[in-house]
């Protein structure tokens, strides 16, 4: 109807919008998206970090990481890592908010209690639980006579469940707020009309509670993952990578490689694989939740 | 706002039976357990160098002595890396949401293929680690003139945390309702008036989370730090924090201490404003 | 209410922060003051030292203020470093001897003057000289080898061994007793990529002081020398005769074990003595080279704190105040050293510190038997090389690699193991 009158304010609007757009996006590229140029371009020379001359070797670096068994075992414990936290805090996470949701006295006690862990930096984590397990817990076994093995990070077979546990513990709590506020938004009157159909607390649970959910669900699932494919600031005062390489994730793995090594043409590749394995499976994971979110 | 007041009854409907105590008692005992190593922490920084190696790691100090606390203190130059810690968080925290705040609006209400690019171009950037960026990070810092210097920290963790802000307040934006846009528009408004006046105060919620969530993660960023601001009296807690940890490897005594320094103040402020940061993560994670 | 109480928090920050900011610029706008950066990569011993400096030079010059960055050596001065070569050096770096190999071929490092270097012995300079010139002054030294409780020696009846036998025979007697032969920290690779050094430079580069360079010219290999075997091989024996929780045990309480007597021995360095002092005053030890195949192991010295300066900086008079502080002022020196437990590299200083283990210092130290590590890490460096390797040690230890890939990972690092 008002088409051809405005054409000509459209663009001036478009514009408009356009000043609100430009700063951040500037910001944004000099912050991230140029380094990640950069990285690719260094990924195709041999320099050490160092010296003056960078010079180019085409994907030589590329051809030795398809090679490489230490950046394949980085990779591998890095997705152990991201699965197993997705797992146990998305559900843990869920499980805590029914059971503060679920009427106990003292709920905003509770809520303290288990958020304050996310309030420490990950280093603190790591650096907390490595006196955890090869001080404190041991000495618990004294104690109670008995004789549980809780120097998790000294075995090569142990160290994840170790720092799973870490993560867990620093952030459940976070996602579990988030879940409780999902909880708490869910209308009462489908309840009702749940219970009046006859479904019992499981049922509800699944066919009312979960749907209602999947904007918090996938927020969590997307905010875990991403940050366990990430993970290194809690291997920098824990395990520091060991026992061997057992813990060493891939950013980890770059690190040293780049920096310790004066691989950084060779790092910069690592980094350029690992920033395209992220794009997909993030691309797979907002697509296929956010297909369910509209389903519910 | 309707739904709120439901909730609120259905909290005090609820009764509290046999099954709601033992739901108690198990969230009781994983609170004790959750908490213990705060405990274990707190327990630590009152020992001595002597009680450290030779009693039990569970053993209560035999005295209250502060010395730790007094070492941690100087020793994390305490008095300027707190303020400036609070500084950056709070400066790019501010920044992060007037700008994302305006991206977020234009990228959801003009439909042209560059604004659609534009939210793309945002989300790639919540999958890079920057962590993995690092050195061309920093080179970028350094040939711009940005190292050593409030603002180019302060830059950098508005540009890292930019994508996440815009994603969320994106996705917040359809609870916003066209109609007072289009009425505000038909007044005379230009985008900039409709967005401060109209749309602004809407998104405040939206803006809480947002504050929340990226305050978190820049108090608590290591990285980026140590990169950008290596001068002592520029340093952030988490870097002085780092540097007692790998000096003090013989007395973590002190380093324990200089944890409970370090997370005392978020903790209290995360107390006394409890009721605000739960709100606003509520936003994200609820259908609208 | 919401809106207040964000808005106080806000504008409190904002206050704050702004104060901060106002006293940088107050302090940098004094003119004829200067303010030298200095990047300190520190051991574990020695953060604290940063702060007897300042208070000397206070007193000597109060014109110059130094800007400290103390970062912990092995992990962290080399990123540092790698930074700084690319937005400029700071005026002063402190790190060890072997980073002037490393850092000096870029053209980087000033050369430190004769003055301040005539100050110190001269068995320093060697391994931090570069054609002909010296880059960087080296404070203080560390000594390498087995630390044994004297008196559980005595009880015993053990003599100090020269041979891996006699060394054998003290462990079997150990066991018999049922006494801990090692203590060890395994859950710190730095830890077991030390001793491998310590063993290597008495089993491989006492025979092939150029190991390295043969190694990189393809004549040689981790694979196929048995030298190199061998001192992979002693990582097996301590891991054999050593705590059960080896890989869970920290400096700090393998330490502590060892001065209560539940073990015997520790291959490690002097920075183990102000552990061991820390936990008892009066704990009596020795040291002795860890014993090689032919029976005539060396302890093991290491130059430690080293100076380095850089060639562009703009306050060389500064600088070299610095230098002269650090050399010049005795008191200084032996505060630093008593405080780190580290001996002397200046002339006519020596720690007041008491040190069981000097005796046996002195004693190799007369015969001659000791040698510096710097030769070894300039062969083979510790960042990338040592470092990676030790990790494989880790797991082939572990079980989780065979020997024979531990020592195919090493060869296959070759590229890494020279910092040039």
């Amino acid at each position: 109807m008002k088409r051809q009158k405005t054409s000509g304010m459209e663009k001036k609007l478009v514009r408009q919008y356009l000043i609100l757009v430009l700063p951040g996006m500037i910001i944004f590229t000099i912050g991230l998206i140029v380094p990640l140029f950069l990285s690719f371009r260094y990924s195709l020379t041999s320099w050490d970090g160092m010296s003056s001359e960078k010079i180019f070797i085409g994907l030589e670096n590329y051809v030795k990481l398809f090679k490489d068994s230490e950046f394949r075992d980085a990779w591998w414990f890095t997705i152990k890592f991201t699965i197993g936290n997705t797992i146990i805090q998305n559900v843990l996470a869920l499980l805590f908010a029914v059971a503060l949701d679920s009427g106990i006295r003292a709920q905003k006690l509770y809520r303290t209690a288990f958020f304050v862990p996310c309030l420490i930096s990950a280093v603190v984590v790591g650096f907390i639980w490595l006196k955890m397990f090869s001080n404190v817990l041991p000495a618990l076994n004294d104690f109670l006579g008995t004789n549980f093995n809780f120097l998790l990070f000294g075995k090569a077979e142990t160290v994840l469940g170790g720092l799973l546990i870490a993560n867990n513990w620093q952030w459940v709590g976070y996602w579990m707020l988030i879940y409780l506020a999902g909880l708490q938004s869910v209308p009462s009157e489908l309840y009702e009309a749940a219970k009046v159909d006859g479904a019992n607390a499981i049922h509800r649970f699944f066919n009312v509670t979960i749907p209602m959910l999947a904007p918090a669900i996938t927020i969590c699932v997307v905010g875990i993952t991403t940050g366990s494919l990430k993970v290194y600031d809690l291997l920098v005062a824990s395990t520091k990578g060991g026992p061997g390489r057992a813990s060493t994730s891939v950013i980890y793995k770059t690190y040293t490689t780049a920096i310790n090594g004066r691989q950084y043409g060779y790092g910069s590749a690592m980094t350029v694989t690992l920033v395209l394995a992220l794009l997909l499976v993030a691309v797979i994971q907002v697509k296929g939740l956010r297909k369910k979110e509209v389903q519910a | 706002m309707a739904r709120e007041k439901k909730q609120k009854e259905e909290v005090v409907k609820q009764p509290y039976t046999k099954g709601t105590l033992a739901v108690q008692i198990v969230m009781t005992i994983c609170a004790i357990i959750y908490l213990a190593p705060i405990f274990i922490i707190i327990n630590y920084s009152f020992k001595s160098k002597k009680e450290l190696y030779l009693g039990s790691p569970l053993a209560l100090p035999k005295s209250f002595n502060l010395d730790n606390y007094v070492k941690a203190f100087q020793k994390l130059n305490m008095k300027a890396t707190f303020l400036n810690t609070l500084f950056y968080t709070a400066v790019s925290v501010l920044v992060l949401a007037i700008l994302c705040g305006t991206t977020a609006w234009a990228i959801a209400r003009c439909h042209r293929k560059f604004f659609k690019f534009a939210y793309i171009y945002f989300i790639v950037g919540i999958l890079i680690p920057y962590q993995a960026l690092f050195l061309p990070i920093y080179t970028i810092g350094y040939k711009m003139h940005l190292t050593n210097t409030r603002y180019g920290i302060i830059l950098m963790y508005v540009a890292t945390g930019i994508s996440f802000g815009v994603f969320l307040m994106t996705s917040f934006m359809s609870t916003v309702p066209l109609e007072l846009e289009e009425s505000a528009r038909i007044d005379g408004c230009s985008v900039f008036q409709t967005y401060f006046r109209i749309v602004l105060p809407l998104l405040k919620p939206a803006m809480a989370t947002l504050i929340i969530m990226q305050a978190f993660q820049i108090w608590n960023d290591y990285l980026l730090a140590s990169l950008y601001v290596s001068k002592k009296q520029l340093k952030t807690l988490t870097v002085a924090i780092q540097s007692l940890f790998s000096a003090q490897t013989s007395d973590y005594t002190t380093a324990m201490a200089a944890i409970v320094v370090s997370v005392l103040p978020i903790a209290v402020l995360f107390l006394s404003l409890q009721k605000y940061f739960i709100k606003g993560m509520t936003v994200g994670a609820v259908k609208g | 209410m919401k809106r207040k109480a964000m808005s106080i928090v806000l504008a409190a920050s904002l206050c704050a922060g702004m104060m901060a900011g106002n006293s940088v610029v107050c302090s940098a706008a004094a003119d004829e003051e200067v303010t030298l950066i200095v990047l300190a990569g520190q051991s574990t011993t020695d953060a604290g030292i940063e702060d007897m400096i300042d208070e000397a030079l206070a007193e000597q010059y109060p014109n110059i203020t130094l800007e400290w960055e103390c970062v912990d050596w092995g992990n962290d001065f080399q990123p540092k470093m790698q930074q700084y070569l690319q937005s400029g050096l700071p005026d002063i770096m402190i790190g060890k001897a072997q980073d002037v190999a490393t850092y000096a071929p870029q053209g980087v490092l000033g050369e430190i003057d004769a003055t301040y270097l005539d100050r110190g012995l001269d068995a320093a300079r060697e391994n931090v000289t570069v054609d002909g010139k010296t880059y960087g002054m080296v404070y203080n030294a560390l000594y390498q080898g087995v630390y044994y409780n004297k008196t559980m020696f005595k009880d015993n009846g053990w003599e100090v061994p020269k041979t891996l036998d006699e060394l054998q025979a003290i462990i079997d007697d150990c066991k018999a007793k049922d006494i801990t032969p090692f203590a060890s920290h395994m859950v710190d690779t730095w830890s077991i990529g030390n001793v491998t050094m310590q063993f290597c430079m008495n089993d491989v580069f006492n025979k092939t002081p150029d190991w390295g360079d043969q190694f990189r010219d393809g004549k040689v290999s981790f694979s196929d020398s048995e030298d190199m075997q061998n001192a992979y091989n002693y990582n097996k024996l301590i891991f054999d005769n050593t705590y059960g929780d080896t890989f869970s045990t920290e400096q700090t309480d393998c330490d502590a074990k060892m001065v209560l007597g539940e073990a015997a021995m520790k291959v490690s360095g002097s920075w183990s003595i102000q552990n061991f002092l820390d936990i008892d005053e009066n704990f009596d030890f020795g040291i002795f080279p860890f014993p090689n195949q032919t029976g005539d192991s060396k302890l093991i010295f290491e130059p430690n704190i080293t100076v380095m300066t850089s060639a562009e900086t703009e306050h060389q008079d500064a600088v070299n105040a610095f230098l002269d502080v650090l050399t010049g002022n005795k008191e200084l020196a032996v505060e630093i050293l008593d405080y780190t437990k580290t001996a002397s590299m200046l002339k006519d200083v020596t720690p007041t510190f008491d040190n069981p283990s000097q005796e046996d210092i002195d004693k190799y130290a007369a015969d001659n038997m000791i040698v510096d590590v710097t030769l070894g890490n300039n062969q083979l460096v510790w960042g990338g090389f040592q470092e990676e390797n030790a990790k494989d040690i880790a797991a082939w230890l572990q079980g989780q690699e065979t020997f024979e890939e531990c020592l195919k990972a090493s060869d296959g690092r070759v590229d890494a193991s020279s910092a040039n």
